[in-house]
């Protein structure tokens, strides 16, 4: 339960920020009306209002939908990341369409310059929790007793590593914005126990899942 | 550039490992072509080597596969060790969590099998998307089939999973197939819970167990889910019903058939304390 409240509040946030940033140009001082900034730039940098999304995040695969969208914030130097996606996979691939709401964090600890315009980062770390909704058989109120099923047919978490290369483009006011493609190696709690009490039977590249993805600041 | 050089490393290790780890949900349907409709696939390797009306049917029953992948792969070990053995019957609850990896995991143990296998769907298959990938992987919840004179029911009794509601197991259907003889000399039925068990809808207790009260030509009604062996009858109305043990009591049964109502069940002890 706590887990769906904490999805919840992950999910609103973005779309609350975005509330609150029309509201903020809408009751702006007339004496600022037309020379008022969307996102006021200062000389020393790229500040923006923290609730403001940094990218938008594009992913198929990893447990989260065949094609997941969303938005993410860049915590610490841009080194920590929330995503908040939105994922899909319909009736043909699951037997009912199931859309998945997700929020993953990933830390990087190394960032390599390539030249210019590119940058590598060859390990991202992270976890994720998602919550799928519209499976066929949805745990009704009163269906099963109290720990019937221990574990959540819906709610998944798990783990995932992966590197990530990133093009800079330069905007016109001259503020760098990454274009970046990724792909994470994942899990969730489900396979890694089934992998835990099998380990004779059962290999690690067997609980493996891949995800490919895109990132794009805006 | 040893950025490039690690990067380029760990994409070319990623494409060596293969889309089919592009995952767009554990509960999604998707199964290699190889892997669908695994039912029919073993009922025509079974019906490749037929047998006459009146001989002896031998089979391994067991329940439970769940989550058991060590202990499966010491089952199929020691089931391939058996002689004379027609087929092996799981009866349900092949997967733990009804996540399709789950039921790959277990096909690609039981396929192994020098024998085919066989099926019938378990409460924890019904999980989630279980029902879909049940369908996709194995067919249709409720088929029958013949082999050696006998006729083999097997049926969807997991009423939970549907929050009762008197529409699973689905007594019409089974009335009419224990009437329906036609090339048979005698019937089994199986199911994955028992009508003993508080997960089959009680509504329907009564008229299942008329139902098989009501064909003479009914060795005995076989199931899985509470995984351990018990024999009797408890509806007091001569119908034997039996169940079996799951894969981590390593232990399984095999069950000979023949003459009117005969049977013969053994018991295999196989794994580490064999």
């Amino acid at each position: 339960m706590a887990s769906h409240l904490l999805l919840a509040v992950l999910l609103a946030s973005p779309l609350v920020a975005v509330a609150q940033e029309q509201l903020a140009n809408q009751t702006s001082s007339p004496s600022l009306l037309g020379r008022h900034q969307k996102y006021p730039m200062p000389a020393n940098g790229d500040k923006k209002p923290w609730y403001r999304p940094r990218h938008v995040v594009l992913q198929t695969g990893g447990g989260i939908g065949m094609i997941a969208a969303g938005v993410g914030y860049g915590l610490g130097k841009d080194r920590n990341e929330l995503d908040i996606l939105l994922g899909y996979v319909p009736t043909k691939y699951a037997g009912s369409s199931l859309s998945i709401a997700t929020a993953k964090y990933t830390y990087s600890p190394f960032v390599l310059p390539v030249g210019e315009r590119w940058q590598v980062r060859p390990l991202t770390i992270g976890g994720y929790i998602s919550y799928t909704h519209g499976t066929i058989n949805d745990e009704e109120k009163g269906q099963y007793a109290k720990g019937y099923y221990w574990f959540s047919t819906d709610t998944r978490v798990g783990p995932v590593l992966g590197s990530r290369l990133a093009y800079q483009r330069r905007t016109r006011e001259g503020q760098t914005r990454n274009i970046s493609f990724y792909y994470e190696l994942g899990s969730n709690d489900l396979y890694i126990l089934s992998y835990v009490q099998n380990r004779k039977a059962l290999s690690v590249g067997d609980i493996l899942t891949l995800s490919l993805g895109l990132k794009a600041d805006f | 550039m040893n950025s490039w050089y690690s990067c380029g490393c760990t994409l070319a290790l990623t494409g060596l490992v293969g889309c089919s780890l592009v995952e767009y949900s554990p509960n999604q349907t998707h199964m290699p072509a190889t892997e669908r409709a695994l039912t029919n696939q073993a009922l025509q390797r079974l019906q490749a080597h037929p047998k006459g009306k009146s001989d002896t049917v031998r089979f391994v029953f067991v329940g439970d596969t769940q989550r058991f992948y060590d202990e499966t792969e010491q089952f199929v070990a020691s089931v391939n060790r058996q002689r004379n053995i027609d087929f092996v019957f799981v009866a349900g609850d092949i997967s733990d969590f009804g996540l399709a990896r789950e039921f790959r995991w277990v096909h690609e143990r039981l396929q192994q099998l020098q024998v085919p296998y066989l099926t019938v769907v378990g409460n924890h298959d019904l999980v989630g998307n279980g029902r879909a990938i049940y369908q996709t992987a194995y067919g249709p919840l409720n088929y029958t089939f013949r082999y050696g004179g006998t006729k083999f029911i097997c049926l969807d009794t997991n009423g939970r999973e549907y929050s009762f509601g008197a529409r699973v197991p689905d007594v019409p259907w089974l009335q009419q197939q224990l009437q329906d003889t036609t090339g048979s000399r005698h019937t089994v039925v199986i199911s994955h819970v028992p009508p003993t068990d508080e997960d089959f809808d009680p509504a329907l207790v009564p008229s299942y167990t008329a139902a098989l009260r009501g064909c003479p030509r009914l060795v005995f009604h076989l199931s899985g889910h509470v995984h351990r062996f018990s024999a009797g009858k408890p509806f007091h109305d001569g119908v034997t019903y039996l169940t079996t043990y799951s894969l981590a009591k390593h232990r399984y049964h095999i069950i000979s058939l023949w003459g009117q109502r005969q049977f013969r069940l053994e018991t295999v002890t196989y794994g580490p304390d064999a």
